[in-house]
């Protein structure tokens, strides 16, 4: 029981740093909307208010689960997976028959978390890759209907690769074993990861707004600006550079690194976009007000996950 | 004591179970307090749709309201008989009518239960069929609100209950599930067809509102 109420987060100035510099932000965005809703009571701020309320509670409950207990944090991050899986298949339209395999696939989202958590790197990169990939036919194949089964078959482990393997590269990031003169460790790594993953999105959305005029991708995200994008790329390696000390890295390794997240970040972001025109729906969810779906909030974590990931266990580890 | 165990069952572990494992998001009820009393017309897929229509009731009235079930299903055996009164607080019928047998009778039942101060649950569709798919509704709703003209029918629509649970599979897999709430409405005539096109097209319209 002592164990759990153990705030190890007291004992670390760093990450208390970037705790309060969260926290410091988003105060700063409730007052500057407050303000802005004061001098110009036109201005429509409903849904910037609206996000801003929601990263409150976000940023609360991952505070919560991920810096105070590295063992809540498995099955916190494992239950995000969860949520995003069930949310983007149940979009995807799969067929009656598909529903063995879909329950096999949601099986394998404990498991997949568990050897995270007991550190076993050679099972933990290819249970879904290699495993699930040659399993999950099997098991629609046995189930016999065979009228869409190639596109069950696909959807079933883009799905799976997106919401589950991809994400559970942030809780392989807590196995890490810890490196001499780096104290953060595995907290660090994933603090570091999540916070620069969203502030990308926040900044490309900011500087799209600011400035944004010639559109980058408009048949996919009509919203969506080189201005936005280039201004998010620098502000986010800017604010990487800064954060460095979350990280086992030297500078140009940072700054690198950081171009990778705000960069793949993006990626996701326009995958997903593309995967919801194609459905034709706005958003994937009605959870978070003002975001969307779950899947909203972390499609681009899909992405910066497992490439930070692999960065950082090819440069320090 | 009923009630409290409607409670703890209900509004605490398969509402949770529902919300978090299976992924159905609720609409507000809380509407349902204010009316005295009510028929919930529903579409029927799924073993779900009981379940997540109890849970959604508003904690104070979960007593009074009864789900209508069919008796050859859940009363087969005395056991299961007295579990479906106890903790479904299910209202149990015959599928077909009984008209010499007034205490057998379907319709005679429900207007007893209503009479006694009860709001029902009702699945007009009848039996849980095709996931997902529409039937016509059966007349028994119309003959109720016939001769109760004065108790309102509140239409609830449900999507994804047959993806998560379809009939004929046990096995619950998580699919997101919405379920929506329409207005509470009195019928306009008491002509048990017009009754039933009333309804039919008012969940249309929550059909189109609820997809949205």
């Amino acid at each position: 029981m002592k164990n759990i109420f153990h705030l190890k987060v007291f004992e670390n100035n760093d990450l208390l740093i970037v705790v309060a510099l969260i926290f410091g932000l988003l105060t700063f965005a409730s007052i500057l909307f407050f303000v802005i809703g004061k001098i110009k009571p036109k201005a429509n701020l409903t849904e910037l208010k609206a996000r801003t309320k929601s990263w409150w509670f976000m940023a609360s409950i991952f505070i919560a689960a991920t810096i105070v207990n590295t063992n809540i944090s498995y099955i916190a991050i494992a239950f995000l997976s969860f949520v995003a899986f069930r949310e983007l298949y149940s979009l995807l339209g799969f067929r009656q028959s598909d529903r063995r395999a879909i329950f096999l696939a949601f099986i394998s989202i404990p498991i997949q978390y568990y050897l995270a958590y007991i550190s076993w790197y050679g099972t933990f990169i290819i249970f879904i890759p290699v495993v699930m990939f040659l399993v999950l036919p099997l098991r629609l194949v046995l189930k016999g209907d065979t009228e869409g089964i190639v596109k069950s078959m696909a959807l079933l482990q883009w799905t799976l690769m997106l919401t589950v393997f991809g994400l559970s590269h942030m809780a392989y990031l807590l196995s890490l074993p810890d490196i001499e003169g780096f104290n953060s460790g595995g907290r660090g790594l994933l603090l570091f990861l999540v916070f620069l993953t969203e502030i990308n999105d926040v900044m490309q959305f900011t500087w799209g707004k600011l400035l944004g005029k010639h559109k980058i991708i408009p048949k996919i995200s009509p919203n969506k600006t080189w201005e936005g994008f280039i201004g998010g790329i620098l502000s986010t390696t800017a604010i990487g550079y800064f954060l460095a000390f979350l990280t086992p890295l030297d500078t140009p390794h940072v700054l690198f690194v950081s171009f990778m997240i705000a960069f793949s970040g993006f990626v996701g972001d326009i995958v997903v976009s593309s995967v919801k025109r194609d459905i034709g729906v706005k958003d994937t969810g009605t959870s978070i007000p003002g975001h969307g779906g779950v899947l909203d909030r972390i499609d681009s974590l899909a992405y910066t996950a497992p490439v930070f990931f692999h960065m950082v266990y090819f440069i320090a580890y | 004591m009923q009630k409290l165990i409607l409670l703890i069952v209900y509004s605490f572990f398969v509402k949770w179970f529902l919300k978090i494992f299976v992924g159905v998001k609720f609409k507000n009820a809380k509407f349902l307090v204010d009316e005295k009393q009510f028929i919930i017309v529903a579409n029927h897929n799924s073993h779900l749709d009981t379940m997540s229509l109890m849970a959604s009731l508003p904690r104070s009235i979960i007593h009074k309201v009864k789900p209508v079930a069919a008796g050859d299903h859940f009363g087969k055996t005395k056991f299961k008989e007295k579990l479906s009164s106890y903790f479904i607080n299910a209202l149990l019928i015959k599928r077909g009518r009984d008209k010499e047998n007034p205490e057998n009778d379907p319709i005679h039942k429900m207007i007893k239960a209503l009479d006694d101060g009860f709001s029902l649950i009702l699945f007009p569709e009848g039996s849980r069929g095709v996931p997902e798919e529409e039937q016509p509704l059966k007349k028994g709703i119309g003959l109720v609100l016939s001769q109760r003209p004065k108790v309102k029918f509140v239409p609830a629509y449900m999507k994804g209950m047959g993806k998560a649970m379809p009939k004929g599979d046990n096995l619950i897999v998580p699919h997101n599930c919405t379920l929506v709430y329409g207005e509470p409405t009195k019928i306009v005539n008491t002509d048990v067809d017009q009754i039933v096109n009333q309804i039919e097209d008012y969940f249309d319209k929550l059909k189109i509102s609820g997809e949205i």
